[in-house]
């Protein structure tokens, strides 16, 4: 059973933010609905919710091409990203990501922005958004402000955003030309699964075989999504091989023991996310062809 | 509130409640039972319905948000009175046993047919990976489907 529910509904931004300004105790946005009807109906104590459907805004409900960047609005859903031809070219694994969120259903209800503020830490869409360093922008009635995606993640479900805001774009650079890009999730079944792990990279080589971009995030390893810097200077200049990336590996493993600490779950952890980091070095570089990444 | 809805093309103008979802509005206000009450968190897919030409999970649609949208349930399924063919399919291979993901495992194999009338199989397996099936095996089911692309 839902609990009692006050409904709101808002077709624009502008009544979105007149809405939430007027209801500075917390009200719950509502969008696809696929992470909020769970919540709700697991919520013990029998208050009203308020609710803020916004839905039916169509301005946020498209993919747009800005020549260097691509901008996606908040309410796009995962299917949409699937389809993208635009998405598919430029942040391939994205799109491989959203393709892998909860089932069919789910991505046909399920939306970017939602992935983003619900921020699960296995929220598949956020490690290759930080690998792109997207960027927000949120709305309220004081105007918009823009951060960073890295930035407004605080930690497992928690965000920057404030009451009365809310998330309208995600924006970011379109990969270079020839850059290959990559995203690995590790879930106990194929569908409809939560990730254990996951893996998002892209790069590529200069015209002397050497590692001129990498970008590198793992995902549902350490409680805030980032991009592993210090393992991308490290690949940096260098020929891509298998000892690299095995050491690239470990040097990932090492750093998500240094921020989790030592957890029951690390045994498990600690080879597994080096794998993973492993593989998805060598599908990016090409250099076991033929391999089956997923 | 008021909302209005179009169910298996026919058009409802009704008053409900603002914390009712979808799969409460088909069974319990319209009596369309055929569409399951399952695990409600949108894991099971026994809900599965079509809105506005893609498979959802009812459960998870809070009703409100479905006034202007056009559903299809699997009482729609039916043509003048007979079956349709992606029903009869089901039978034919056997793909029944309890029935009770039955409806969802049909809807969402409409939504993938309307889209795309011949699909492969990986296609048909990604389209129903949503619906969990625990006793007739994934197997018929897929076959079934298979067969009415073939068609």
């Amino acid at each position: 059973m839902l609990p009692e529910i006050k409904y709101y509904k808002a077709n624009t931004v502008e009544e979105t933010v007149h809405i939430l300004a007027q209801n500075k105790h917390a009200i719950r946005i509502l969008a696809g609905g696929t992470d909020l009807l769970p919540e709700l109906r697991s919520e013990k104590q029998n208050r009203k919710v308020i609710i803020l459907d916004i839905s039916s805004i169509k301005l946020l409900n498209k993919i747009e091409d800005e020549g260097h960047f691509i901008r996606i609005g908040a309410l796009v859903k995962h299917s949409q990203m699937v389809e993208s031809i635009l998405l598919g070219r430029h942040a391939g694994f994205l799109t491989q990501a959203s393709s892998l969120v909860g089932s069919a259903q789910i991505r046909n209800r399920g939306t970017l922005g939602g992935n983003i503020c619900n921020a699960a830490p296995c929220a598949d869409t956020l490690p290759p958004l930080v690998a792109l360093d997207a960027e927000l922008t949120l709305e309220s009635s004081s105007g918009n402000r823009t951060e960073l995606l890295s930035g407004f993640i605080r930690g497992a479900y928690k965000t920057n955003r404030a009451n009365d805001e809310f998330l309208t774009w995600i924006r970011f650079k379109k990969l270079p030309e020839g850059c290959r890009s990559n995203f690995i999730k590790l879930g106990r079944r194929e569908a409809l699964s939560i990730a254990r792990l996951q893996v998002a990279a892209c790069g590529m080589i200069d015209s002397n075989n050497k590692i001129c971009y990498i970008r590198i995030v793992p995902g549902s390893t350490t409680p805030n999504v980032f991009r592993f810097t210090e393992v991308e200077e490290y690949l940096l200049g260098n020929e891509p091989s298998e000892r690299l990336f095995s050491k690239a590996g470990d040097m990932v493993a090492r750093k998500m023991v240094e921020i989790t600490g030592v957890r029951w779950s690390t045994e498990y952890k600690k080879p597994v996310i080096a794998a993973l980091v492993r593989r998805s070095l060598q599908a990016i570089f090409n250099l076991k062809p033929g391999v089956a990444v997923k | 509130m008021k909302i209005e809805i179009k169910v298996n093309n026919k058009r409802y103008c009704l008053e409900i409640e603002h914390n009712l979802t979808l799969l409460d509005l088909l069974r319990d206000e319209l009596g369309l039972t055929g569409t399951k009450r399952g695990c409600e968190i949108g894991e099971c897919g026994a809900c599965t319905v079509i809105m506005n030409g893609d498979a959802v999970n009812s459960c998870l649609v809070l009703a409100p948000q479905a006034d202007g949208s056009e559903i299809f349930t699997v009482e729609g399924l039916e043509e003048n009175g007979e079956l349709s063919i992606l029903q009869k399919a089901f039978i034919e291979h056997e793909a029944v046993h309890c029935g009770f993901c039955t409806p969802g495992m049909l809807m969402s194999a409409k939504a993938l047919l309307d889209k795309n009338p011949h699909p492969t199989e990986e296609e048909i397996k990604i389209a129903i990976s949503g619906n969990l099936c625990r006793c007739t095996g994934y197997k018929q089911i897929i076959e079934a489907i298979k067969s009415v692309s073939n068609q």
